[in-house]
């Protein structure tokens, strides 16, 4: 792979690419939960709960990358929707959410749909 | 060779001025987010309560009269499902706005921004210092010592002989 090469050329700061993916992994946790609270109280069950994270999640992340990423990012010359100043893994950034944060989601789902409709 | 200690001196007591002058916009912004999430919380538990109390309300009714259908009980009143999601997308904005910041990943564009924004740029939201922030990756060249002009100090050790040496 010539990635390699890439590296040496132009190399990555590890402490930094630990801090943003701590930062946006914190934050999807912190998210999920937050979406099965409302997903709960709304009583959606099976898919469209479902749904309901998969699309919050993605709303997650592209709130985050607005706010967070965008404002740097732009003016350095990168595309839009390209959060390679920040992040390696474009892939990884767009849909870890979905992932990182779906045990929290189904936990507080279930929790509140029982407490709401005891 | 005494050099060094002194300018270490030097820099370090001009480390928390600097500090004290970036705490007032993370502050801020601290601030803002918190008080919007927690406006978006208590419109969450509003709406938790609302929906608790309607589902309530529900199986009351239909445990009293038994002519209604019980296919009511799933049905929410749209006000508090739009309550419920409204407050989830404040609580999401205050989250989001209360992240640290990010910091770039590029070696040459981190080493860039601390060159031009020094420890501004490195600190989290509560405007506290890193712990993992190792500091200008420059600052060995600009503290080293100068070049050494070794010829003149051989002249020189060579006329200290010349003048003081062979007795």
């Amino acid at each position: 792979m010539s990635s390699e090469r890439e590296l040496q050329i132009s190399p990555i700061v590890q402490e930094a690419v630990m801090n943003n993916s701590k930062t946006l992994y914190n934050l999807q946790s912190l998210t999920a939960s937050l979406f099965g609270v409302g997903a709960g109280i709304l009583g959606l069950e099976s898919y469209s709960g479902f749904l309901f994270y998969v699309v919050c999640s993605l709303l997650t992340t592209m709130l985050f990358y607005v706010l967070r990423v965008a404002p740097t990012s732009l003016p350095s010359g990168k595309a839009a929707f390209d959060a390679s100043r920040y992040f390696r893994s474009q892939f990884e950034f767009w849909t870890g959410g979905l992932m990182n944060g779906l045990a929290g989601f189904i936990l507080t789902w279930t929790l509140f749909y029982g407490l709401v409709r005891a | 060779m005494t050099s060094p200690p002194v300018q270490l001196q030097a820099i370090t007591p001009s480390l928390p001025t600097r500090r004290d002058k970036a705490v007032a916009p993370f502050r801020i912004m601290t601030w803002i987010s918190k008080t919007i999430t927690l406006l978006g919380a208590v419109l969450l538990g509003h709406a938790c309560y609302s929906a608790q109390e309607h589902s309530a309300l529900q199986s009351f009714k239909a445990a009293t009269t038994t002519l209604t259908s019980t296919s009511a009980v799933a049905s929410l009143p749209i006000d508090i499902a739009i309550e419920t999601v409204v407050a989830t997308l404040v609580i999401l904005l205050g989250l989001v706005l209360g992240t640290r910041p990010l910091r770039p990943i590029q070696w040459n564009v981190w080493a860039g921004k601390i060159e031009r924004e020094g420890e501004e740029g490195f600190l989290d939201s509560e405007g506290e210092m890193n712990r993992d922030f190792v500091g200008n990756p420059f600052s060995f060249l600009e503290t080293r010592p100068g070049f050494v002009d070794i010829r003149k100090q051989r002249k020189e050790f060579a006329g200290w002989i010349k003048n003081s040496g062979p007795q």
